[in-house]
């Protein structure tokens, strides 16, 4: 009997109350009836067929009678339903986007078969020379079942309708069958086709082929020219796979090392784990085989050799962000519960009314607290599917401002995991909001609150007062974070790089595969360039760079010095006359290079030309570079290369002619908009040789745009959040105040009506409002510096949050906390005394 | 919670075999909810015999609909549990039955015609 009743606790609230007493006295009277194990059994059997049957069926019924009330009672405050529902959406939308690229990133796995075997070899020192030797090592590996390397470089694309510049991978014959990945269209390599003379034929990536082949199936057995070399194409990849490098062509190696183009990313090997072997066993085997190599000394002070998952590798640079974004996402939450709850709660507050004489009526605390638990899940549930797009739109601007290693990677929230993500935290913010309000309700005693029903309620004001403290705390800990961030993003943007990006495009040609040049000829193709690019009108000044700053591809190199003695490795970059000055940096001593200079010239940066000299006595001295004398004809400033937060590198320049490479990149300094002249220097370019293609063609400002998108983006989310959230606490705290402050219009009038000062009243009221906020802001700035050392630790360029953030924050919470009390106490002590009181 | 308009008696149509058997059973007096029970079962043969769950939500939903009313009338207070509820139908309830009644009587007629129906044995 009493496991029956037990049972009966099941039913919701309502029903259990009206029938619970004859239900067991049904049950009782069944049982009672029932004299034989047998037939008690049965009895027991109906009855749990019973109970399972019905109990859905009554929730399911109380359930929408719930419901449609709710929405009769929030219709009445259109306003309140519709805030409330727009920013638990918001909440809940950017927590299912940001939860979509983890999910992506960190948990769901890669397209390649049994992707969690897969591991990268870092520092993999063994350079095979011919195919049979790598793959005597793969298949006599101890820990991997199957191993490939790829070479990934950028290459010209001729033999169709529009040259292109592409990255291509070239693969051992293995490579699509250790992944797991076949190509959707054709095959991938035979064994035989990683062998000298066998090897001219390529796969190539699905966008490239619907870009140069219009996704013709045909495509197989069709020839493209790959630097010049012709290539028979005999598959297509699957839909986005690009890996590695976002590759886009991908052909056998021979492991001919002097035949791999020059401005290569190097090689990528990878394996996969052999059955029963685990990473760490695997990894500790790899270290012991990587340490028998030659490794460089270059290399000496690295890390040791080490295994990596795959998916760990490619997550690298988004996984700490995500988990971040995620964090901050997690309180903005937090920060729309408190807000929705107080918002409830003076709703609540308003019903009481409502809820009292119900009370009296006989509905007992339960089903009132039914009654609010289902209206704030319906609101969150509601908020949850208008969420979804949000969510969208969130997952989408994650595809765009992801990291260009993870393009393949596409955000869906068309996922199970996704959708039971925003499913669950709809219901768990609906209950904890919701939790609040009901709090009120248990404490309702009809009897005595029917008597008092007007006046306000002790226990909401002290709730109201926790959730503002909470709030105030949790925007404090956002805003001092977000304060962090953007402070430290303006000082990336301040670091000078040694040049200016302002009116300056430029764009890169590759001259290999594109017919054979003699030296005269490539020299000659570069002086036409230069001169058609310098005939555009808008173009000021011209040249032309083997190297760009913001981009890889400089030589490393050391030089020796007149006193014999060796220089630190330096940067090496080959440029044209006039770079110097479209680049816009001064010279400090000495001239640029000139159309005249024949003979062997150098111009250095300050730091290793005052290892020489002093100030200008350097000029004239000489350097042994690439084992010839160099006489130094000028001196700059060393510059930051390859993005803001990159340090100052010391440089050596020589000029491009005395040995003309194939590859070089065109600047040109132009007046007006640089984006403006874009095309028009393009096409001059282009117009020297159709055969070549010119790409990359960008502002340098876009280039130094892209080096700094990662903190970009991570400091307008983190604005973003704290904005939101600072919108929410402003929102919330005037809410609350200008509620309580109604509230006690009775109080007010009294006060005045004995000739207490408007003023008097009115710092009354600030200070006992204030009291939530300072508590809020005093936990928030303990949780501040608590954050600052978890940024620190995850991003080690952020620097420590300090307390001018902290106290700006708090300040600035502080000001527009005082101005919404202030306002809402306005509109009370305009009133006049002897009205209100009337009223009352 | 007053309902906003009262529906025509057709607008509940078809009942369901246990809410008409319910409301049959209550056409000759008060009844509570365990008489009912097994007032149904001997009618039906025990073809119909609700779990208590069933019978209660049947009757929750009568009694938001107006069909039946709880009666405050007890009979001798000896014979009696004070957990068991009387019921008994409203005249709304009774007309709602006949419309039952009449719908299946149509519905009777019309099988009638279409395949004819054998004598009552």
């Amino acid at each position: 009997m009493k496991l029956y009743r037990l049972l009966l606790n099941l039913y919701p609230a309502r029903f259990r109350e009206e029938y619970a007493g004859p239900l067991q006295q049904q049950f009782l009277d069944d049982y009672r009836e029932a004299r034989t194990i047998g037939s008690r059994s049965k009895l027991w059997l109906s009855a749990l067929v019973d109970l399972a049957w019905s109990i859905p069926v009554e929730l399911a019924h109380e359930l929408r009678q719930d419901l449609s009330h709710s929405l009769r009672v929030h219709a009445r405050r259109p306003f309140v339903m519709t805030f409330t529902i727009a920013i638990l959406a918001l909440a809940i939308g950017g927590a299912t986007g940001v939860f979509s690229v983890v999910n992506a990133v960190l948990i769901k796995s890669l397209p390649f078969r049994d992707p969690d075997r897969l591991v990268v070899l870092w520092d993999f020192n063994q350079k095979f020379t011919t195919p049979a030797e790598f793959h005597h090592w793969r298949t006599s590996s101890a820990y991997l079942e199957d191993a490939a390397q790829a070479y990934t470089a950028e290459v010209n694309v001729g033999g169709v309708s529009e040259p292109a510049r592409v990255t291509i991978a070239q693969t051992s014959f293995n490579f699509f069958s250790a992944l797991g990945s076949e190509p959707m269209l054709g095959r991938g390599f035979a064994p035989s086709e990683d062998v000298p003379g066998n090897d001219a034929v390529a796969v190539i990536g699905h966008s490239l082929w619907q870009q140069l082949f219009g996704g013709d199936p045909r495509v197989l057995g069709s020839k493209i020219m790959l630097n010049g070399s012709p290539m028979t194409v005999i598959g297509v990849a699957r839909p986005g796979f690009d890996y590695p490098h976002q590759s886009s062509v991908w052909t056998p190696t021979v492991f001919d090392h002097s035949r791999l183009p020059y401005k290569g990313r190097g090689w990528d090997p990878f394996g996969r784990l052999k059955q029963g072997v685990s990473l760490a066993q695997a990894r500790q085997m790899y270290q012991a085989e990587a340490t028998q190599w030659p490794r460089p000394t270059w290399m000496k002070n690295f890390p040791p050799p080490n295994l990596v998952p795959l998916k760990v590798e490619l997550a690298d640079n988004i996984r700490e962000a995500s988990l971040i974004l995620m964090a901050a996402v997690g309180f903005i939450l937090l920060i729309a519960c408190a807000n929705v709850a107080n918002l409830l709660l003076t709703r609540t507050a308003e019903r009481r009314s409502e809820l009292i004489i119900r009370a009296a009526l006989g509905a007992s605390r339960a089903r009132l607290v039914q009654q609010l638990m289902s209206e704030s899940v319906l609101l969150s549930s509601i908020a949850a599917v208008t969420g979804l797009a949000v969510a969208y739109w969130a997952a989408k601007l994650a595809s765009l401002s992801q990291p260009a290693q993870l393009a393949s990677q596409t955000y869906t929230i068309l996922d199970w995991r996704v959708l039971s993500f925003a499913m669950g935290i709809a219901i768990l913010t609906g209950l904890l909001f919701g939790v609040v309000p009901a709090l009120l309700v248990r404490h309702l005693q009809p009897a005595g609150d029917l008597a008092r029903m007007h006046s306000s309620v002790p226990r909401a004001t002290r709730l109201r007062g926790i959730l503002i403290a909470m709030q105030v705390a949790l925007t404090l800990i956002l805003l001092a974070g977000s304060v962090t961030m953007g402070r430290s993003f303006l000082r990336l943007l301040d670091t000078g790089m040694g040049f200016r990006t302002d009116h300056l495009v430029a764009m890169s040609v590759s001259l290999v595969g594109t017919g054979e040049r003699s030296e005269v000829q490539k020299a000659e193709y570069y002086r036409e360039a230069l001169n058609r690019l310098r005939a555009v009108p808008s173009v000021e000044f011209g040249s032309a760079a083997y190297a760009l700053p913001l981009d890889d591809g400089f030589g490393v190199g050391t030089i020796t010095l007149d006193s014999g003695r060796e220089s630190p490795p330096l940067l090496e970059n080959r440029v044209t006359p006039d770079y110097f000055r479209t680049m816009g940096m001064p010279l400090l001593y000495g001239r640029e290079f000139t159309a005249a200079d024949t003979g062997r010239v150098a111009i250095l940066s300050e730091g290793i030309a005052s290892a020489i000299a002093e100030g200008s006595a350097v000029l004239g001295r000489k350097v042994i570079a690439r084992k010839e004398p160099y006489t130094i004809i000028g001196v700059v400033r060393a510059t930051r290369y390859f993005s803001p937060d990159s340090p100052v590198r010391e440089q050596i320049t020589l000029p491009v002619f005395q040995k003309v490479p194939d590859y070089a990149t065109f600047l040109a300094r132009v007046h007006g908009e640089a984006g403006d002249s874009l095309t028009a220097c393009r096409d001059a370019i282009q117009s020297v040789d159709r055969e070549v293609p010119v790409f990359n063609a960008k502002t340098l400002q876009q280039r130094f745009d892209e080096t700094v998108t990662v903190p970009r983006f991570r400091t307008t989310i983190f604005l973003f959040f704290g904005g939101f959230a600072l919108l929410l606490a402003v929102a919330g705290i005037y809410g609350v105040s200008s509620y309580s402050i109604t509230q006690r219009r009775r109080e007010i009038g009294v006060r005045i009506a004995i000739g207490a000062s408007a003023q008097g009243v009115r710092a009354m009221i600030l200070r006992q409002a204030l009291w939530p906020i300072a508590a809020g802001m005093l936990i928030g700035i303990g949780g501040a510096a608590w954050q600052g050392r978890l940024l620190e630790h995850l991003l080690p360029a952020v620097p420590p949050v300090d307390m001018a953030a902290c106290a700006a924050s708090a300040a600035l919470l502080a000001t527009v906390a005082i101005v919404s009390i202030w306002s809402a106490t306005s509109r009370v002590l305009e009133l006049n005394p002897i009205e209100v009181l009337k009223s009352e | 919670m007053a309902k906003k308009h009262i529906p025509a008696p057709k607008d509940l149509l078809p009942l369901s075999p246990t809410l008409f058997h319910l409301l049959l059973a209550l056409s000759d007096g008060e009844r509570h909810g365990y008489a009912l029970k097994r007032e149904i079962a001997r009618r039906t043969n025990g073809a119909i015999n609700p779990g208590a769950g069933v019978l209660y939500g049947t009757i929750n939903r009568m009694l938001e609909e107006g069909l039946i009313e709880e009666s405050e009338e007890r009979p001798d207070a000896h014979l009696d549990d004070e957990r068991r509820r009387y019921y008994r139908i409203t005249s709304f309830g009774r007309l709602v039955a006949q419309a039952e009644a009449v719908r299946m009587r149509e519905l009777v007629q019309i099988a009638d015609d279409a395949f004819g129906l054998p004598e009552r044995a």
